[in-house]
């Protein structure tokens, strides 16, 4: 696990500068704020019939002001960082501030280094771009040779790294270097005439190199093809209410749009979601703790310190089934009277910070995992999933099953087609009946949209046993 | 032209030298820049005033090998001449390692508009802003919301309006000596509300986006619809599971219009990740629709001139009696097809050409949303869908839903909870009737269609 320190590499914009902006945007009556410059490299490589006929990067640097009074925020970002244009950026920040006056200056100082989580390198550099190619050329020709039915192969690699630089309103200089690497893999297939695909994928914050090591890339290329095929044989899903076994991994992302997003901070303070006054009371089943963890080493949704420099911690949401936490950046928190929990988090320099989830998973429980598909008299058992989406206000969450088969008796009988399952973030889990000793994280796929921001996110869970919930297949 | 965009010109055209000097055979550009302004306010209270100001540029690059052409694309902040250069650069050396092919279209001798097609264009569409200031933009956010929260003693909170405006100057250039740029505004709205209590609570919103303020719909209509929205969905609980004809009114039919963009692209097509891959010339369609792309309408967001390639614009019925008429192509899936550039493609500042429509019109029919309900025995007006359970490839369709049950031609209550289900074939063939109540909603114009027999799950 990579600990060691690495010398922060320089801010891109001059000590006086910042300083002239710190002072212009920090006015009697703000309550906080801070300077977000982040320099980023991007490189992709995809195939399609055969060819690696693509490549692309992208380099982008810019800054981010933000000023912050009461529930009220100002933010501006530049992508030029010229002292012109970023006293503009101070300047439109300080809009939403009513008090006169500048700050005196402060001194910019490094904040106490965060742990490393990650190495701070760009991730790219361990693999040549030729060498990432022959990669891609190599899963394509292992996907054809696995089945004849293989009619077409996507494959990208793609990495980047951002360094980041945080500078609050008291001065302190927070750095993070971010590296990020995601393989994928998807297939469409073809027999007598019908077309189906199968996608797999991976990655995390670690370098590229670490992707041709073993065979993960080849598994990942098995499993596409393997789903691809499974799906051509796939029936109507059933339409109704019924009992509902959710395999282990990636999907958790139930808790990510179940719960996960009802306990943001800025939905609570607001009254807005269903969870709202909901702290200390029953919202799952007993057994059922769920935690966010930002701090695990490597994972794609952890972050050695989140977007307003804040150390990534682990955040007890739900313990024994009673709502214990939410997720909280600082603006958010000093208005509940809160701590911040490290989950202040922003696309990038030109987006405002909100309360996101970094990795979020249930604990395991005792139940072993044959014995939960065994209950299931008559049901679906859902193993893999695609997307999924949450009303926070109604609690109603949707998510769509790329894997699942329909069982009677504890036995599967076929496979069915992709299918929404949908419910209730409030009811979900307080219909949880067994709770899996199987628990896995997603292999580092996720990416959370919220208010038009994406950011990379992580999930996990056990295998569970959901009593009820609405099936939206075909076959009424 | 404002000194603004000729230095985007400037911008684009250096790329294109700095590509030619870096080795390049062939290359085209784009430089944008773009301000923007967005305010919030919740509660009575400006919640966030937020500012823009970006600039980017990006370059796609093409070498000659002994197997054919072969390209890369990179884009950047940075627009110092060392940084042009060093982009031209980067993209020369990936372009060496990506694998030639023998398909590939140079930018050069696209369908470009002339010099009087340009003149033409901008004289009918001069530059200007988006009318609006901050603070006249803060007075209209608070109105909406303050109208949204007042409507009804149902309302129990906000999640605030927002109004945002801006403008975005894109120019382009590619090495066939090809250059034009196009200057875009945009001022929109949106109010979010909440009826009810606890796990009661139902969120319902309303927006509205158009190229200049004064185009944008009432401020008091568009926060009486948000609440009104908000009132009509409490109480909303599942239905039986069951087969329905489902009315999807125009702010979730835009949905419908782009499952069929996105199987009607050619790249898709070529690639066969389409339902529709073998229905060129099909009737895939009911005779009485009729769905147009229209690059240059008076109320269209996504007005053009020419596409990312360069490739001149047209308006195109492409849906014509309920026959596809053909695919959407850029230059690179037309010639893959054996077909003519439609002129649709689509660029970022960096990856490879895409394929979208430019403004899509679906044309409205006789009869308003009411009389099309009052004709449904059993069904569900569908108001909002959640989830992504859309199987391009195959059509399969299966998505979260929400609206009002229909029963012996009324409206009786609100319904959540539930899926509808069908396959996209099946539903595009299964429309009954569509409304004469087109809206648009960004640059797409939509009415209420009703299709039959779709699969409920619910209780």
């Amino acid at each position: 696990m990579p600990n060691k320190s690495p010398a922060t590499p320089p801010i891109p914009v001059s000590d006086d500068t910042l300083n002239d902006m710190l002072a212009h945007m920090l006015p009697a009556g703000a309550d906080d704020g801070d300077l977000y410059i982040e320099q980023s490299f991007a490189e992709s490589l995809s195939l399609e019939e055969g060819r690696v006929k693509h490549i692309s990067a992208s380099t982008h640097q810019g800054l981010g002001a933000r000023v912050i009074r009461g529930e009220a925020s100002g933010h501006a970002y530049t992508d030029r960082l010229e002292p012109a244009a970023l006293m503009d950026a101070a300047r439109a920040a300080r809009a939403i501030a009513t008090g006169g006056g500048n700050m005196k200056p402060v001194a910019i100082h490094a904040a106490h280094p965060a742990p490393q989580l990650y190495q701070a390198d760009n991730p790219a550099l361990s693999v040549p771009l030729a060498g990432r190619k022959e990669l891609l050329e190599k899963l394509d020709r292992l996907a054809r040779s696995l089945d004849s039915r293989v009619r077409q192969v996507f494959a990208s690699v793609s990495s980047s790294f951002s360094n980041i630089h945080i500078i609050r309103m008291d001065g302190a200089h927070v750095h993070d270097a971010r590296p990020l690497v995601r393989l994928n893999v998807s297939v469409v297939v073809e027999q007598d005439g019908k077309r189906e695909t199968g996608s797999a994928g991976g990655g995390g914050r670690f370098a590229l190199s670490r992707m041709l090591e073993g065979d993960e890339a080849e598994r990942l290329v098995q499993e596409a093809v393997r789903l691809a095929i499974l799906n051509l044989d796939a029936g109507e899903a059933p339409a109704g209410t019924m009992p509902v076994v959710l395999g282990p991994g990636w999907p958790g992302i139930l808790l990510h749009e179940a719960i996960g997003h009802g306990l943001e901070g800025d939905f609570n303070r607001k009254g807005t979601s269903v969870f709202s006054e909901k702290m200390g009371k029953r919202v799952a089943a007993r057994g059922i703790t769920v935690v966010d963890d930002g701090s695990i080493a490597e994972r794609r949704g952890s972050l050695n310190v989140d977007d307003e420099g804040t150390q990534s911690g682990r955040t007890v949401l739900i313990e024994d089934g009673i709502l214990t936490g939410y997720l909280l950046d600082r603006q958010n928190a000093r208005l509940m009277d809160m701590q911040p929990t490290g989950n202040g988090r922003r696309e990038s320099y030109a987006h405002p910070v909100l309360p996101r989830m970094t990795n979020t998973f249930m604990l395991a429980g005792s139940d072993s995992p044959e014995d939960i598909l065994g209950s299931l008299k008559r049901g679906i058992y859902a193993v893999n999933f695609g997307g999924g989406q949450v009303d926070i206000t109604s609690g109603k969450f949707v998510f769509t099953t790329s894997e699942a088969y329909y069982v009677e008796n504890g036995e599967i009988q076929y496979p069915v087609k992709g299918a929404p399952l949908i419910g209730s973030g409030y009811e979900v889990l307080q219909k949880v009946s067994m709770i899996g000793n199987d628990l896995q994280l997603d292999p580092g796929v996720g990416t959370c949209g919220k208010a038009g921001q994406s950011v990379p996110v992580g999930v996990g869970l056990p295998t569970i046993r959901i009593d009820d919930l609405t099936v939206g297949g075909t076959q009424a | 032209m404002s000194t603004q965009t000729s230095s985007l010109n400037d911008l684009s055209q250096c790329l294109v030298d700095a590509a030619a000097t870096a080795g390049a055979v062939h290359a085209d550009a784009l430089a944008v820049a773009n301000t923007g302004n967005s305010i919030s306010v919740r509660t009575g209270h400006v919640e966030s005033i937020e500012h823009e100001d970006g600039c980017g540029i990006g370059l796609r690059a093409f070498v000659e090998t002994p197997k054919g052409l072969a390209f890369a694309s990179a884009s950047s902040s940075d627009v110092s001449a060392a940084g042009l250069k060093s982009l031209a650069e980067q993209v020369v050396a990936m372009a060496c390692i990506s694998e030639p092919d023998p398909d590939a279209v140079p930018p050069v001798g696209a369908n470009h508009p002339d010099a009087g097609a340009i003149a033409d264009w901008q004289h009918k569409h001069p530059e200007r802003d988006s009318g609006w200031t901050i603070d006249a933009a803060r007075k209209t956010a608070l109105d909406c919301e303050t109208i949204a929260r007042d409507y009804s003693n149902d309302i129990t909170n906000s999640e605030g309006a927002d109004a945002s405006f801006g403008s975005t100057h894109v120019a382009y250039a590619a090495s066939d000596g090809f250059a034009a740029d196009y200057a875009k505004s945009s001022a929109s709205l949106s109010i979010s509300v909440i009826a009810g209590k606890g796990e009661g609570m139902q969120r319902d919103y309303a927006w509205h986006r158009a190229m200049h303020v004064s185009h944008l719909k009432n401020t008091e209509e568009l926060a009486s619809e948000a609440a009104s929205r908000a009132v009509r969905r409490l109480d909303a609980r599942s239905m039986p599971s069951g087969k329905a004809t489902v009315v999807f009114e125009p702010r979730v039919a835009t949905s419908l219009a782009s499952h069929l963009t996105g199987a009607i692209n050619g790249r898709a097509v070529l690639q066969k990740r389409s339902f529709l891959a073998d229905s060129n010339g099909r009737h895939i369609f009911p005779d009485f629709i009729q769905i147009i792309d229209d690059p240059d309408h008076p109320d269209g967001l996504a007005n053009r001139l020419f596409d990312g390639e360069g490739s001149r614009c047209t308006r195109r019925t492409l849906i014509k009696a309920g026959q596809l008429t053909g695919f959407l192509t850029d230059r690179y899936a037309a010639g893959r097809l054996k077909t003519v550039a439609t002129g649709h493609a689509r660029r970022g500042l960096t990856g490879d050409t895409g394929i979208g429509p430019s403004n899509l019109i679906w044309q409205p029919g006789q009869h308003d949303q009411a009389s099309i309900i009052a004709g449904i025995e059993h069904g569900l007006l569908v108001t909002e869908l959640i989830g992504f359970g859309v199987n391009g490839v195959t059509g399969d369709y299966s998505r979260g839903a929400g609206g009002f049950l229909i029963e012996h031609g009324q409206i009786t209550r609100p319904v959540q909870g539930i899926t509808i289900a069908g396959n996209l074939k099946d539903m595009f063939a299964g429309i009954v009737q569509v409304g004469s109540d087109m809206t648009w909603f960004g640059s797409t114009a939509v009415p209420s269609i009703a299709i039959a027999d779709m699969t409920i799950a619910g209780e």
